[in-house]
């Protein structure tokens, strides 16, 4: 069920220090744990883990480079997560810029009465 | 704790107290959100919101739950529960207001779609179509606003 792939995939990118992590596989090319590690505050093995969440879900794919493995982002896949995540923030953005019509036509119109 | 988590940040021109009462009063949400919402701006209530489509009639009604009342800085509720009586999970949406110049900065944050999963987002899409009429209501907003500060 795609569904189920859905879940895991909000839930892979949900991790602030997972989107770190592919923030900086985009930035600087593969990398490995060992390379990750040393630009995070956790620890390699820490690292190693959160590795293996995205690789299971197809956000990144490694190959094996002498004794660690070189990963990469699957840009389709991140594409996808993100066209999901920006469905539900677009309704959000909706609303929240009702909020703010709603909010400063009110204020405007407390002012002018006291003003006036 | 991993959750899937919305995050928006707007700036108003108005007070952090109109901007309070906007966001946390039903009479005021129903303007900005669904087409009718009942609950008592008081911590812990339950409540209701309530879409109706214009064409069949057909009403949808999603529970929802007070959580934080702390004018004029923070509201907060649940919805979307996955069980009835408002219990299981839900989405937890937090109105965070700051004084920001003479106006105030509203930070949103929505969270819980991890273990809601993509259901909520399907459910989102249905009411694109309300959203994208908001422009039609506007027009009675002006009539609206002018009611509400004749009311003492």
């Amino acid at each position: 069920m795609s569904a189920v792939v859905d879940d895991e995939l909000w839930s892979a990118i949900g991790d602030p220090i997972r989107r770190t992590m592919i923030d900086l596989l985009l930035a600087d090319g593969p990398g490995t744990a060992t390379s990750l590690s040393r630009r995070l505050p956790v620890t390699r093995q820490a690292v190693s883990k959160h590795l293996a969440v995205l690789d299971r879900v197809g956000l990144i794919h490694a190959e094996p480079a002498g004794r660690e493995r070189h990963y990469q982002v699957d840009e389709a896949q991140l594409a996808r997560a993100v066209a999901q995540l920006s469905t539900v923030g677009a309704t959000w953005d909706a609303r929240l810029r009702r909020i703010k019509r709603i909010a400063e036509t009110i204020e405007r119109h407390r002012t002018n009465t006291q003003g006036g | 704790m991993e959750q899937g988590t919305i995050e928006r940040d707007i700036h108003v021109n108005a007070s952090p107290e109109v901007v309070f009462e906007v966001v946390s009063q039903p009479e005021h949400m129903r303007e900005w959100w669904p087409d009718d919402a009942r609950f008592e701006s008081v911590a812990g209530a339950p409540g209701e919101l309530v879409w109706r489509d214009a064409d069949t009639g057909e009403t949808k009604t999603v529970a929802l739950a007070v959580v934080e009342v702390d004018p004029p800085k923070r509201f907060s509720f649940r919805w979307c529960f996955t069980e009835p009586d408002r219990s299981g999970q839900a989405l937890f949406v937090t109105f965070d207001l700051v004084p920001s110049g003479a106006g105030t900065l509203i930070r949103m944050t929505e969270t819980g779609f991890r273990e809601l999963g993509w259901e909520v987002a399907a459910l989102e899409e249905q009411y694109r179509d309300h959203e994208n009429g908001w422009d039609h209501y506007m027009p009675r907003l002006g009539e609206y606003v002018a009611r509400l500060v004749a009311t003492p």
